[in-house]
């Protein structure tokens, strides 16, 4: 079977004044119908650049999408036109941001901006249009949907425009919902709704969710299976279980240290040592080399591969001759 | 628009010319001289009686505070005093000169903006476009060009090489008799080259204006969400680009009508325009002081009728619609900067420099995507 | 992905990273070089090109490129005009940094009140400034020139008086920007007296801005200059661009070279200080730099 979302050998570069960089290597993942993919990592390292080279929004220039696939329902996304770009954006593959308080555009009322989204892809009148974002209002869980749909989004909390995003994002039912962080701007007792909303949105209308986040236990609550990036690369991938109990990667691992665990007082809180490093500072052995504590030769001389050294695919020298 | 809001909006126009005509008063008490000499003009030796009438109408022999009782008492009749050179009360005069005046300004505005905020917005689209060059440069240009100077030389353009314009006044006398559509499209034929001298740094400063604040806007997120909608090219840009770029760009619209004004005032002279620029020209060359004043308070009715309230009027939209929304974005220096020089921008009276400033828009959005 | 700036990497002083960044930006240099043309000429031009502009010294009207005598040509009166060009820079180049610096000092003291201060300060001087704002600055300036006889600085502080406004403006909304900044509260929190922190901590900080600010007041001031004299408001005693523009602007159907060249001239001028202050600007502003 053929995944409903299937990227390959991606790679993205964009210009910068120290030339040419290279944002996203050889990524290749693959998201099924209704199955959650979480994507981790820290920030700078490369998911929503991902994220946005499905949606077909990367900003050209200075970025560039210089090679790979990635095919929606079996259709090649990748140098379409952008008049068919356009259709599918909304349609059949739809974005939730990270800033609900910017990315709602301030001069429209919510309710305009979701019916928009909706006329921009079907064939009704504007006040059918609205209706329906009233409704869409309503099953996001806005109370009096008929009022707040003629606010204005500075009148509503952080929260409430996260749902007037979702809202907008599954307003046409798409095949593939992209969440890019979309619970990190809010309150922890928000997020947990948020959660909840995606994954009842997700049981509704059948959508499969790219999930992006730099938080494991958002990955364990949503994720069927999991991806794990550092400096544009896929270095880990597997099922949310799999990487969440038997983490291969030393940087995977760090990631999950930094979960803290409820009674669980002798486990110290843990932090991955250094930065992600700057793209155009990238040599040609494996980027976490310097963060790493267990570095070898063989680190900094050669860039790791994704491959399956017995558990599931890993991209670490040290994870394929057992070091680890 | 609400009644109080026009209420106050009136009370500051109304607290604004009473400023001005305070100063007017100053100024003439302030010029060095027998005041009533100063009123009366260079007319070649005013006679004595004619200064004793000076002095009775403006109450020259009574304290300062009831000559200003007496000035603005006057000015609050519509009674701008008269003027010893034309010989005609100074009301009638400016009443002749408005209507010219107002139709330059105001065409040359809309010309500026319509075309300005057109180039800018397409020019934002491609930052590093030849378009965007093209705005840069003509910017600059426009800023550099004495307005008086494009004036004479589009004259000399267009009074032999292509005599297709007419370069001077605002009616062909031949014309007089005519039928009030020819008269009126002999008129409006006049106006191309005065209302287009007068346009041109307008123009060039809304091109660069808007440019720079589409490029902020489209850098935005919300723009982002629109692509991701689904939205085209046309109505990201118009719809949810431009409504939002225009708050800067009609704040400063507002402030330019004094700008305008000044500009007119060269303008109509060098194409003998019959307006305020015009008489406020030949009152100053002939030192008549009733007329500069009553022109200066009747400029500032304008100024102020038309514009501060303008700008409150933008300010409260901005707090009603934008504005909680706006200061929920996260306000990075240059973001300010570039709001700070939009200000200075749209003070400064000959030029629009600075828009430079804006151009991290772009810079966001890139930072953004990783 | 913050994209590094060059300060995480290299430390340098504000000034010289700025001067670096000035550099290498080809119009502002363009711009410094043409507008150094235009002073020394200005100041030494008449030591290699003698003769009084006011001078009547041949036929009127001689065309450019004729009488090799007078390489521009010579105006309605018969008045050469290179020598006219030479020495009508003077009063314009001095008014206009005059009035610069006048518009420089009120607009700042009073913005730079009103930022800090805030409160009532703010409101009374802000409508004040609103009040200068609509005055039609050039009429304004007419008025006072006219009232107080023309000369060089009656006209400098004639525009000087009409252009602060916009610098009053910036002034403020930099300090209320700044005076929010943390270390302005360290500064507070030591016990520095307002006075220092106006001067010391605010202002430096305040300085980018404003220093491009006053770069384009120059501009506009020349602009103030020229269409005064123009209208025949400048020092009559002085040869000026704005005045040969002006003086010769009833013949121009008769010749163009009179109002051409010192028109080139003016342009030239607020051009070359308009591209030093897009540089100025480029180069204070830490974000352009990735360019």
């Amino acid at each position: 079977m053929s995944a409903l979302l299937e990227i390959e050998d991606l790679r993205v570069t964009f210009r910068t004044r120290y030339g040419e960089v290279t944002a996203l290597d050889s990524v290749s993942l693959q998201v099924n119908a209704g199955e959650t993919l979480g994507i981790v990592g820290e920030s700078g390292c490369g998911k929503s650049i991902t994220a946005l080279s499905v949606m077909g929004l990367i900003p050209s220039p200075p970025g560039k999408i210089a090679g790979g696939s990635i095919r929606l329902n079996g259709e090649e996304l990748i140098g379409v036109s952008p008049a068919r770009m356009r259709a599918l954006r909304g349609s059949d593959v739809a974005m939730i941001f990270q800033e609900p308080m910017t990315s709602l555009n301030p001069v429209f009322t919510v309710g305009d901006q979701i019916a928009e989204a909706i006329m921009l892809h079907q064939k009704v009148s504007p006040d059918q249009a609205f209706r329906d974002a009233v409704a869409l209002l309503d099953r996001v869980g806005i109370p009096s949907p008929d009022r707040r749909a003629r606010d204005y989004p500075h009148q509503l909390s952080g929260g409430m425009r996260q749902r007037v995003m979702i809202a907008m994002a599954v307003s046409c039912r798409p095949k593939v919902l992209i969440a890019d962080e979309p619970t990190t701007a809010l309150d922890v007792t928000v997020q947990a709704q948020i959660f909840d909303l995606l994954n009842e949105i997700q049981r509704d209308f059948g959508a499969a969710i790219m999930l992006i986040t730099h938080d494991m236990g958002a990955i364990s609550e949503m994720a069927d299976r999991v991806a794990v990036m550092y400096a544009g690369r896929v270095i880990e991938t597997a099922t949310a279980d799999d990487v969440l109990d038997l983490p291969q990667h030393p940087y995977a691992r760090g990631l999950i240290d930094c979960i803290p665990t409820l009674g669980r007082a002798d486990h110290a809180l843990k932090e991955i040592p250094g930065v992600v490093p700057p793209l155009h500072l990238l040599g040609k052995g494996c980027a976490f080399a310097d963060r790493c504590a267990y570095k070898f030769d063989r680190c900094d001389a050669e860039k790791p591969l994704l491959t399956d050294h017995g558990r599931h695919p890993v991209a670490c020298h040290g994870a394929e001759e057992g070091r680890i | 628009m609400s009644f109080s809001f026009l209420i106050r909006r009136l009370a500051y126009g109304l607290v604004l010319m009473l400023g001005v005509v305070v100063l007017n008063f100053l100024l003439i008490r302030l010029a060095p001289g027998d005041p009533a000499v100063v009123i009366a003009g260079e007319m070649g030796g005013a006679t004595e009686e004619m200064l004793q009438s000076i002095r009775a109408e403006y109450g020259l022999d009574q304290p300062v505070l009831t000559q200003l009782w007496i000035y603005i008492s006057n000015v609050a009749q519509g009674d701008l005093g008269q003027s010893y050179f034309f010989n005609q009360p100074v009301a009638s005069l400016i009443g002749q000169r408005l209507g010219p005046t107002i139709l330059l300004v105001l065409v040359a505005q809309l010309l500026s903006i319509l075309l300005g905020v057109f180039l800018g917005v397409i020019a934002a689209r491609k930052p590093n476009g030849p378009l965007s060059a093209f705005v840069s440069v003509f910017s600059t240009l426009g800023y550099a060009v004495p307005v008086f100077w494009t004036g004479i030389m589009l004259i000399i353009l267009f009074a032999s090489t292509f005599p297709i314009f007419p370069v001077e006044g605002m009616a062909s006398v031949r014309l007089r008799d005519a039928a009030w559509y020819v008269r009126g499209l002999d008129v409006i034929h006049h106006l191309v080259l005065p209302a287009f001298t007068l346009a041109i740094i307008y123009l060039a400063q809304y091109a660069r204006l808007s440019r720079a604040s589409m490029m902020e806007v489209l850098g935005s997120d919300y723009i982002r969400t629109a692509r991701a909608k689904g939205a085209g090219e046309r109505s990201v840009l118009f719809r949810h680009a431009l409504r939002n770029a225009a708050l800067p760009i009609l704040t400063v619209a507002g402030l330019q009508f004094g700008n305008l004004i000044s500009g007119s005032l060269l303008v109509e002279t060098v194409y003998n325009w019959p307006g305020m620029g015009r008489l406020a020209f030949d009152s100053i060359l002939r030192r008549d002081y009733p007329t500069i004043m009553g022109g200066a308070v009747l400029c500032l009715c304008h100024g102020g009728g038309g514009q501060y309230p303008h700008r409150s009027e933008l300010s409260a939209g901005r707090s009603a619609a934008a504005g909680p929304g706006m200061s929920g974005i996260r306000t990075t220096g240059p973001r300010r900067r570039g709001a700070a020089a939009a200000g200075q921008e749209g003070a400064n009276p000959l030029c629009a420099p600075g828009g430079g400033a804006f151009t991290p828009g772009i810079f966001q959005a890139r930072k953004r995507a990783g | 992905m913050s994209e590094p700036t060059s300060s995480e990497y290299v430390a340098e002083s504000p000034a010289r990273e700025a001067w670096r960044m000035y550099r290498r930006n080809l119009p502002a240099v363009a711009g410094a070089v043409i507008l150094l043309a235009i002073v020394a000429a200005t100041l030494y031009g008449s030591f290699f090109y003698a003769g009084d502009p006011f001078d009547i010294v041949w036929a009127p009207h001689e065309m450019p490129g004729v009488e090799p005598g007078f390489p521009l040509g010579t105006d309605y009166l018969g008045r050469d005009i290179l020598a006219g060009l030479l020495t009508g820079g003077a009063p314009t180049l001095t008014v206009g940094l005059a009035a610069a610096a006048i518009t420089m000092v009120i607009g700042v003291a009073l913005g730079a009140l009103a930022g800090y201060y805030g409160g009532w300060v703010d409101t009374l001087l802000m409508r004040v400034t609103e009040f200068f704002q609509v005055l039609p600055a050039l009429l304004f300036a007419m008025v006072l020139v006219t009232l107080f006889s023309p000369s060089i600085w009656t006209i400098a502080a004639a525009i000087g008086v009409v252009s602060w406004p916009q610098t009053a403006r910036l002034t403020r909304a930099e300090f209320l920007k700044i005076k929010e900044l943390e270390y302005v509260t360290a500064a507070r929190a030591i016990g520095a007296r307002n006075k220092r922190i106006i001067w010391k901590v605010i202002l430096p900080n305040a300085a980018a801005p404003l220093i491009v600010s006053a770069t384009l007041t120059i501009g506009v001031a020349i602009l103030f200059e020229a269409g005064l004299s123009f209208l025949g408001l400048g020092d009559p005693n002085q040869m000026s661009w704005g005045l040969m523009i002006g003086a010769n602007r009833e013949y121009i159907l008769d010749a163009w070279w009179p109002v051409t060249f010192p028109g080139l001239a003016i342009f030239l001028t607020v051009f070359a200080v308009s591209l030093i202050g897009d540089g100025l600007n480029d180069a204070f502003n830490p974000k352009l730099r990735e360019r």
